[in-house]
């Protein structure tokens, strides 16, 4: 199979993009559309097979041992979503080779991205084991981060961003648990085992599917977690059409209609799944009457068709299966081609607002054709595929013929999807309107006519739902093959054009006649709108968490870290005498360790030299802390460092006592520059209470030290490990065993330190550096450390980060170096 | 501490006032460093410079000894590159920030990026060849002149780390140290022309 190596294509396709795009220009999106376009041709030559029923499949070995594998297998609900993120999305791409400008920044990290997202998003609907889903999920909510914030200067775009990755990667977390609740008790991660035979019986069940709802939910912008989605129009328009109407926002849907034949008469998957979807549908579709700007229009239709569709692909019933399929492709035609369109006229005109549009119907009639065709669509008038649809949908809640559903929630849910397609025709109507219809008050303006090539996109996306909805038999065995699982009483629902005089027909001439009437009345609908008091707003439900979330984290932050070395220190000497220090007194207390006494290998020096040097560390130490003046202080603190030093060298250390003098010396030596900005003397020192304290502190953290040393030296079990290094050395080609413990025996040790230094040395320099980078720059050219400094230090960070941590350093830096002897108490 | 280098050139000269030796009497007449000499700290001074100029070669010298010699004695990568950053430091301290940036082979993030490289290459080279990570390898010749002579692969690891730690104090030198002095001369400048601008009568409003 071939799928491993499209996806492939797509991730080098990827990287060679930005390039490209520097060669060639937006041109280079026309390569981009390759990879789509092999995919959808791949996938439709294999049709055949895989509606008959012999889905396509491939594996590639992961990590076998967790069940974690590169699963792929296309069968029919893959299939129309393969059609929807491949075929579209190569029509998406060539627009964008019109709708980008030759040197416009960014485009080509855009390209890239946007191709590295279609990718992604083919893997989430071709693969069939859990992990691989849900990387894959992540991945596309990652590209789209990267796609909303691809203005990074604004600060609208990096906020509807991260709003947008909190939320979907967010509830993604919930869904990874639910993923392996279900691949732990289903005993197996592939999607389509478990679906075949779902693990009805274990009582964890449920949690699994709430948690993967709640993900599903999240990715397809259900309220009350519609929020972002709307905010992420701030995207350029093709990656709106593309992300947000036809490819991402699917994700959800997806999933619920890939998880829906095993487990949709699970408890609470059918009521959480109409609930959710028809609170989604109503109220999108009432926020989409209200709107001014016709992007956010389509954003709030889009929500609104998102729970259509959800309440679709969850239901579980053979019509329903069927209107889902029909209902994913029509949506994601008609309203791609309403979103390109938007970026036609805001492209050309300049403006998107209601407000300001007048005449363009005249003045771009072919545009005009094209749009009303994809509005009708999404109306559900005749023959549009969105009629089709919208037909079997209703037919799927008629009270009685809704197999496995009580007549009330049928009938509820009927007639809530009545009033939210009533909802759709009336702010439809309004698309075409506000986008190409003169109005009165409104002067026009002159703007260039846009190209065939440009035109071509939307134009050919709402023949596509033209054609498919007038030979919608087409589609029919796709739908099919994808509702087979679920029982149809003996009568399957097929989706035609025409069903004969049947109530569903009947419903959907009720829904035009009351939406043309909303659409007349559309001034006292928004009287209406205006004096309704405003709800509780789900995205001030965002801000306060994450207002809460930092708030709390300040408050955390600011009580852990106060700034004050002596309190860490405090802190540190506190915790290392409560835990290990009360388990030792415990431990002497009940005699459990035998203390080694005289004679017993216990001396007190092995040459009375041992004596000379500690009665000088001693020495030092004491006056170290008697000493006033920061200078001194410090060469005493080195004097003690040499003292040990000395020690080593008596105990036979050679090269810890080298190695200790020459960090001694560097330490003095750097210690000094940083004395150069601080106070001569010590400013404050701990007085009574604090004083006593500290001297408590320190006493016992010192007795602590020694009592546990001389404990251990005595407390040995079993041999040195060191023994075996010794005939190993030679073997390895050294004397010196130190030097083949560091790069040797443990050289992974070693190589992890060096790591650390390499960053401590990295973070050393950004700090100093850090509050020094605006006027480091204004002065580049000074001479020749001052660029050094500047490269080093000039970050690719946000600005806002740069000043918080240039800050932080500022309150940092005052207490680097000696500060830790008291400068504070 | 800090002494006004300017003034201390300005007035060198070898007549004194009173009995105290005059302002600059210990600064060398001349040039034993390669840029005009303004010490980190305090006046210049002739002993320091010489000694510099005399021991710098002998510590890399010696620096590259204990790197070579770590197989057998005392020595090694740490110690190795401790000794030859401190000839950076005594250079710093006896010339002042231009004369370290003129001693630098390299920028210090460079260093410390070969640094890396050499010894995550090291890591990972063994891996190519079916060994395990780091394993090591040793060969021992006789060669006409230096008699025999050993080689182990885990030298080229602690030559890793070696120049990983002149980096580290490299970049830490020149970041508390130079640029600290840097920014003080800059506040010096600054100030000499505000008063400039106040004797002159004026300047931009």
């Amino acid at each position: 199979m071939l799928l491993p190596f499209l996806l492939a294509l797509h991730a080098v396709t990827a990287v060679l993009l930005p390039w490209l795009v520097r060669v060639a220009g937006p041109r280079a999106f026309l390569l981009a559309c390759l990879p789509p376009a092999a995919t959808v041709v791949w996938v439709l030559s294999r049709a055949p097979e895989i509606v008959a029923g012999r889905p396509a499949t491939s594996s590639i070995a992961w990590v076998p041992a967790l069940g974690i594998d590169l699963d792929f297998r296309v069968d029919a609900l893959a299939l129309a979503m393969v059609l929807l993120v491949s075929g579209v999305g190569a029509v998406i791409f060539g627009y964008c080779a019109r709708y980008f400008h030759t040197g416009e920044r960014g485009i080509g990290r855009l390209a890239a991205v946007l191709v590295l997202f279609a990718g992604a998003m083919l893997g989430v609907v071709s693969t069939d084991n859990l992990f691989a889903l849900f990387v894959f999920w992540e991945l596309t909510s990652i590209t789209s981060f990267l796609l909303i914030g691809n203005d990074d200067r604004k600060e609208q775009a990096r906020r509807a961003a991260t709003q947008a990755l909190i939320t979907t990667a967010g509830f993604g977390l919930p869904m990874l648990v639910g993923f392996i609740l279900l691949g732990e008790i289903g005993g197996s991660y592939r999607i389509s085992e478990l679906v075949a035979a779902p693990p009805t019986a274990s009582p964890w069940l449920p949690v699994a599917l709430v948690l993967i709802l709640a993900g599903a939910f999240a990715k397809s912008a259900q309220v009350p977690l519609h929020y972002w989605l709307p905010g992420a129009m701030v995207a350029p328009t093709p990656v709106s059409a593309y992300l947000h109407a036809a490819a991402m926002v699917k994700g959800g849907v997806y999933l619920i209609a890939r998880l829906a034949p095993g487990f949709a008469d699970v408890d609470p998957w059918r009521a959480l799944v109409l609930t959710f979807g028809l609170a989604t549908m109503l109220i999108g579709g009432w926020r989409a009457l209200r709107q001014d700007d016709l992007k956010l229009l389509l954003a709030y239709g889009t929500v609104s068709q998102l729970g259509f569709l959800t309440l679709l692909a969850g239901a579980g019933t053979q019509v329903a299966a069927v209107a889902a399929i029909g209902a994913l492709l029509a949506h994601g035609f008609f309203k791609s081609a309403l979103f390109l369109t938007v970026g036609v006229i805001d492209h050309q005109a300049g403006t998107r607002s209601i407000g300001a549009l007048s005449g363009l119907g005249r003045r771009m009639p072919v545009l005009a054709a094209a749009a009303a065709l994809a509005a009708a669509s999404m109306a559900g008038v005749p023959p549009m595929l969105g009629f089709v649809v919208k037909e079997a949908a209703l037919e799927a809640f008629l009270p009685g013929h809704a197999a496995g559903m009580p007549p009330g929630a049928a009938a509820a849910v009927l007639t809530g999807v009545l009033l939210a397609s009533i909802l759709t025709f009336a702010y439809s109507a309004r698309f075409v309107w506000g986008a190409f219809a003169d109005k009165a008050a409104v002067s026009e303006r002159r703007f260039p006519h846009p190209s065939a090539a440009f035109v071509a996109a939307p134009v050919s996306l709402a023949a596509v739902s033209l054609a498919t909805g007038a030979l919608a038999f087409l589609l029919d065995p796709l739908a099919q093959s994808y509702a087979a699982p679920f029982d149809a009483g003996g009568q399957p629902y097929h989706l035609a054009l025409w069903h004969g005089p049947t109530p569903a027909l009947g419903l959907s001439a009720l829904v035009i006649a009351v939406g043309v009437l909303l659409f007349y009345r559309r001034e006292g609908v928004a009287r209406i709108q205006r004096a309704m008091p405003r709800w509780p707003d789900a995205e001030t439900g965002y801000h306060l968490f994450v207002h809460a979330t930092y708030a709390f984290a300040l408050g955390v932050t600011r009580r852990l870290q106060s700034g004050s070395l002596p309190v860490y220190l405090g802190v540190i000497l506190a915790m290392l005498l409560a835990l290990p220090g009360a388990r030792l007194v415990v431990v002497l207390v009940t005699g459990d360790v035998a203390a080694p006494g005289a004679g017993e290998g216990f001396r007190v020096w092995n040459s009375p030299l041992e004596g000379v040097v500690a009665l000088l560390i001693v020495v030092t130490a004491v006056a170290t802390v008697r000493e006033h003046r920061r200078f001194p202080a410090l060469i005493l603190i080195s004097a003690m460092g040499f003292g040990i030093a000395g020690l080593f060298a008596l105990y036979g250390a050679p090269d810890l006592a080298l190695t200790l003098v020459l960090v001694e010396t560097l330490t003095t030596v750097i210690l000094v520059f940083v004395l150069r900005r601080l106070p001569a003397t010590f400013g404050t020192r701990p007085n009574g209470w604090g004083k006593r304290l500290t001297v408590l502190l320190c006493a016992a953290t010192g007795t602590f030290i020694a009592v546990s040393l001389w404990l251990m030296t005595a407390a040995r079990t079993d041999a040195p490990v060191s023994l075996g290094y010794a005939p190993r050395a030679h073997e390895a080609g050294g004397d010196n065993l130190v030097n083949l413990i560091l790069a040797d025996f443990r050289a992974l040790d070693t190589f992890g330190e060096v790591v650390v230094l390499a960053t401590a040395a990295i973070a050393v320099a950004s700090l100093v550096l850090l509050n020094r980078r605006a006027r480091v720059v204004e002065e580049s050219g000074a001479d020749p450390l001052e660029e050094e400094g500047a490269a080093g230090s000039d970050g690719e960070g946000d600005p806002a980060a740069g000043n918080g941590l240039a800050a932080g350093a500022g309150g940092t830096g005052a207490d680097s170096g000696p500060a830790g002897e008291g400068d504070r108490s | 501490m800090n002494i006004d280098g300017e003034r201390q050139r300005e007035s060198r000269g070898p007549e004194g006032s009173g009995g105290a030796p005059p302002e600059g009497w210990e600064a060398p007449r001349e040039r034993w460093l390669s840029t005009v000499v303004r010490p980190a700290f305090g006046p210049r001074s002739v002993l320091l410079e010489v000694a510099a100029r005399l021991l710098i070669p002998a510590i890399l010298v010696l620096s590259v000894f204990l790197l070579v010699s770590g197989h057998d004695k005392p020595g090694g990568g740490f110690a190795g590159g401790l000794v030859a950053s401190m000839a950076y430091v005594l250079r710093y301290v006896a010339g002042g920030r231009h004369e370290l940036a003129a001693g630098m082979p390299t920028r210090p993030e460079r260093v410390l990026a070969l640094g890396m490289l050499v010894a995550c290459g090291t890591a990972v080279l063994p891996l190519l060849f079916g060994a395990p990570l780091l394993k090591t390898f040793s060969y021992e010749a006789a060669l006409p002149v230096f008699g025999d002579v050993k080689f182990a692969s885990f030298l080229v690891f602690e030559i890793g780390v070696f120049l990983i730690v002149v980096g580290l104090v490299l970049s830490v030198v020149s970041a508390l140290g130079a640029r600290m002095e840097a920014e003080e001369e800059e506040a010096k400048a600054g100030r000499e022309r505000a008063r400039r601008l106040r004797r002159t009568g004026g300047g931009p409003r």
